[in-house]
């Protein structure tokens, strides 16, 4: 079951070494015996090269969709976060007229997909606002689609900060920008980090709405890129292959750090209700 | 009990403000909707003229010969002012022209000159959208209209020959001489009637609102009188305005506005809204960046896409305003309404309508449900693998079947499109290792399916078994311990004891799949993109290509709604059923 499991990634590994452009592990002779149909689907190149690695970053517009992806990731974890911290910290620790409508609110829209607004969200960024290929657009997008699920980490996490603390604070006459920023802020460093990295990866690993908003070439992040590499006008699978390695790796191991914080929020979210 | 005086002064206060907001909203939009009133009419009646000039010019035979007496006969009817030219795009010809300029030595019929090229261009351009609209789907209008500053129009529509265009009858009509009716609002008589009302109602309010209790009962009787005083005027105004459609239904609208004005205000809501406003400053100032976000890119978009699914909009007339694209409920009634799941082909036989919404409708469902019990059954089985007691390696191996859910989805979808591939796949290659035939994967339905499904089912699995590995893990092993002493077999403890631990963790799992696998885009998308033939459609990647592919975005919105409209079912129909089950 494991080799079955890491079958897939063995190819893409495979094939990002083998110095080629084509999917074939191996070439196969006009009439193939047994023995050349082993060699062809065990994953292991006939040439081992690094070439593909080199060539993406050199021959290819990779390094800059790279950096595209790089850059509207950061951006959207940043102002996803900050507007996801604010609006927590006040659905945590206010009572005001409108709170469980917000909240409700969020919990909704975190249920429908951006691909179900896709069309009013182009028109509107795209025709509008005239942000169609164009990184700004991007992250905005993005980090309106990040928020829901920052708020309720976010708050979920202030929730269980003592309220302690800030009474002690207000006591001693700090107001409540102050206690938000120099007493809560930095009790919830491990929460905003998870949150952070959360948006961060959902940002990069994006796919539909970046090709629906990006036409230009060179405007492309990593995953409309990855995907113009094999898309049907070229078959430029080495390329793929070691675009994917690229980009895979960061996110699998960054995956692996957070797996555990994400299950834990979910099934105990919904169980609680 | 409210002291009389101070309510009775802030009941004023907003009643002013009401009518005051009302008058003045009604004054603008009579305004607009005179000039704009007066601007449409022209405009019909240029293009009307126009119209009935290539109709003389047409029952004439459209020729250079007959055109001139066409034109004359024509131009009786016309304002003062008015220039007619009917153009003949072959030879760049002017037929006819009623310009007092053209005489004499520059007298139609005549080659047209170079300063004439306007009036070429705009025939050949009719010329063109006609020929366009006969042979596609979408209509260009076939009507060029423009206004100039002074508010003369200048108008052309075709001229027909035997069913082709041959060229345009172009006129030039002036502006209408300053009417009295209409204006710049109401005259000195809707003033004083305004001041009237503004001095009246007030009078009249103050009674009642000493006698009567509630915040109600006042605010009824001064929206009572508002919309009576209101009435008189807007009857009054659309009979000053010659009953133009526009100024009424602006008028409407407007007085919609002041009574709804009047009544936030004098009812207290609005009172009652700035104070909790100001006493929770703080909170929703903090919320306010994440709301205004949310509200500008996520609740705008969804209403406005409700809103964009009434009307016909594709890629061609995104210029137009919606409300002359309106198009009702047609866009859910084809949708919803065609039933046509088997259609016939040419050698007449039966086959399934891939473009059908139920038949994708019922992809989707047979998609989600597959999908999900492939997950559940082989998470869990692999669950229960790793849960034996005393496995070596077990946090390794945890590990490694996580990669496919780690992985970013739209690669893992774009290895397996590859792995599927006919000829150099590696699939068919293990096929033909075990003596099959290779298959051309993305041929049939049901192994394009099938590619789908091996793809998805590929990255699910590690998140049934993560959640279930996790239940399992937290029920005791003294449960076990007493079952084996009672004498249970494997298949009973299963049964009565992992089932049961497992069920609070899998059902908010197993909903999240649900949603999550029902609206998976990129696979679908990624590894098979319909094929064949838009057989393996799920509904959202059906929405995407009517909007994307085919630019009908009014329809593409429509079926978006339709599929939002499915899912809220679902959310509302899951949430009762957990709250049932809970209560297990």
């Amino acid at each position: 079951m494991v080799l079955v499991t890491l079958y897939p990634l063995l190819w893409v590994i495979t094939i990002s070494f083998s110095g080629g452009q084509s999917l074939a592990l191996a070439a196969l002779p006009p009439q193939p015996t047994k023995l050349d149909l082993v060699r062809a689907v065990i994953p292991w190149p006939q040439t081992l090269s690094a070439e593909n690695y080199v060539s993406v970053f050199r021959d290819q517009p990779f390094a800059r969709w790279l950096l595209n992806s790089v850059a509207i990731s950061a951006a959207t974890t940043v102002l996803g976060v900050f507007l996801a911290c604010t609006a927590a910290y006040a659905f945590s620790r206010f009572r005001f007229p409108g709170r469980r409508t917000g909240m409700m609110s969020f919990l909704v829209s975190q249920m429908f997909p951006g691909t179900l607004m896709l069309i009013p969200l182009y028109i509107i960024i795209v025709q509008w606002l005239g942000l169609g290929s164009s990184r700004v657009g991007l992250v905005l997008v993005y980090a309106t689609t990040a928020i829901p699920f920052c708020v309720w980490m976010l708050k979920g996490y202030f929730d269980t900060i003592p309220k302690e603390l800030e009474e002690a604070a207000v006591m001693e006459g700090a107001g409540p920008a102050r206690i938000f920023w120099t007493v809560v802020l930095p009790l919830a460093r491990p929460a905003i980090a998870i949150t952070a990295l959360f948006s961060f990866m959902t940002a990069w690993n994006e796919f539909i709405l970046a090709a629906t908003f990006m036409d230009k070439e060179e405007m492309y992040t990593a995953p409309v890129g990855l995907r113009f590499f094999v898309g049907g006008f070229s078959q430029s699978w080495g390329y793929f292959a070691a675009g994917s390695v690229v980009v895979s790796i960061p996110v699998v191991f960054l995956f692996l750090y957070l797996q555990k914080y994400l299950v834990s929020g979910l099934t105990a979210g919904s169980v609680k209700g | 009990m409210n002291d009389p005086a101070p309510h009775a002064a802030r009941f004023h206060a907003g009643l002013g403000a009401g009518l005051a907001l009302a008058l003045a909203l009604a004054w603008a939009w009579l305004a607009a909707a005179t000039a704009g009133g007066t601007e449409a009419r022209e405009r019909k009646d240029a293009l009307a003229a126009a119209h009935a000039l290539a109709a003389k010019v047409e029952a004439a035979g459209a020729t250079e010969a007959s055109a001139a007496g066409a034109v004359a006969a024509w131009q009786k009817a016309q304002r003062a002012g008015t220039v007619a030219r009917v153009v003949l795009v072959d030879g760049a010809r002017l037929a006819a022209s009623t310009d007092p300029a053209d005489a004499g030595e520059t007298a139609a019929p005549r080659r047209l000159r170079l300063e004439e090229k306007a009036l070429f261009d705009r025939a050949k351009r009719l010329r063109g959208i006609a020929e366009e609209n006969a042979q596609g789907v979408q209509k260009t209008s076939e009507e060029d209209a423009s206004r100039r500053e002074d508010g003369s129009w200048q108008v052309a529509v075709p001229i027909r020959r035997a069913g082709a265009v041959v060229g345009a009858a172009d006129v030039e009509r002036p502006a209408a001489p300053p009417a009295a009716s209409g204006g710049s609002g109401p005259g000195p008589g809707g003033r004083a009637l305004a001041a009237l009302l503004a001095l009246a109602l007030p009078l009249a309010a103050f009674a009642p609102a000493r006698r009567l209790r509630g915040p109600w009962a006042p605010a009824a009787v001064a929206v009572a009188l508002f919309a009576i005083g209101f009435g008189t005027f807007v009857a009054w105004a659309s009979r000053a305005t010659g009953g133009a459609g526009d100024g009424v239904s602006a008028l409407s609208a407007s007085a919609v506005a002041g009574l709804l004005a009047l009544g936030v205000v004098g009812s207290g809501i609005a009172e009652r809204g700035l104070r909790a406003l100001s006493k929770n400053r703080v909170a929703y100032a903090y919320t306010l960046p994440a709301m205004v976000g949310m509200v500008v890119l996520v609740f705008f978009p969804f209403f406005y896409g409700i809103v964009l699914s009434f009307t016909g909009q594709t890629i061609f007339n995104v210029n137009e305003p919606l409300s002359d694209l309106w198009v009702g409920f047609t866009h859910y009634k084809d949708i919803l309404g065609d039933l046509a799941l088997v259609k016939r082909v040419e050698d007449g036989s039966l086959a399934l309508n891939y473009g059908n919404f139920y038949w994708t409708l019922i992809f989707t469902v047979v998609w989600t449900v597959t999908n999900v019990a492939i997950g559940v059954s082989v998470g869990l089985v692999l669950a229960l693998a790793l849960n034996v007691k005393g496995l070596a390696l077990r946090p390794v191996y945890r590990v490694l079947l996580i990669l496919p859910w780690a992985m970013p989805n739209y690669i893992t979808a774009l290895i397996w499109k590859g792995m599927f591939h006919r000829q150099f796949g590696v699939v068919n290659y293990t096929l033909m290792l075990l003596g099959f035939e290779p298959i051309s994967w993305f041929d049939g339905p049901f192994t394009s399916f099938l590619t789908a499904l091996a793809t998805n089912g590929w990255l699910s699995f590690p998140f049934m078994m993560v959640v279930s590995l996790g239940a399992l893990q937290s029920i005791p092993a003294d449960l076990y311990e007493a079952a084996r002493v009672d004498g249970a077999t494997r298949w009973q403890q299963f049964r009565s004891i992992t089932l049961p631990s497992l069920k609070p963790a899998l059902v908010p799992a197993i909903i999240l799949s649900v949603v999550w696998t029902f609206n998976m885009f990129n696979i679908i998308f990624l590894v098979t993109a319909g094929e064949p033939g838009g057989a393996t459609e799920i509904l959202i990647t059906q929405a995407y290509k009517y909007a994307f592919q085919q630019y009908r975005y009014g329809y593409a919105a429509a079926y978006s709604t339709v599929i939002f409209a499915l899912l809220l079912t679902y959310g509302i129909f899951q949430n009762r059923v957990t709250r049932a089950t809970e209560g297990i």
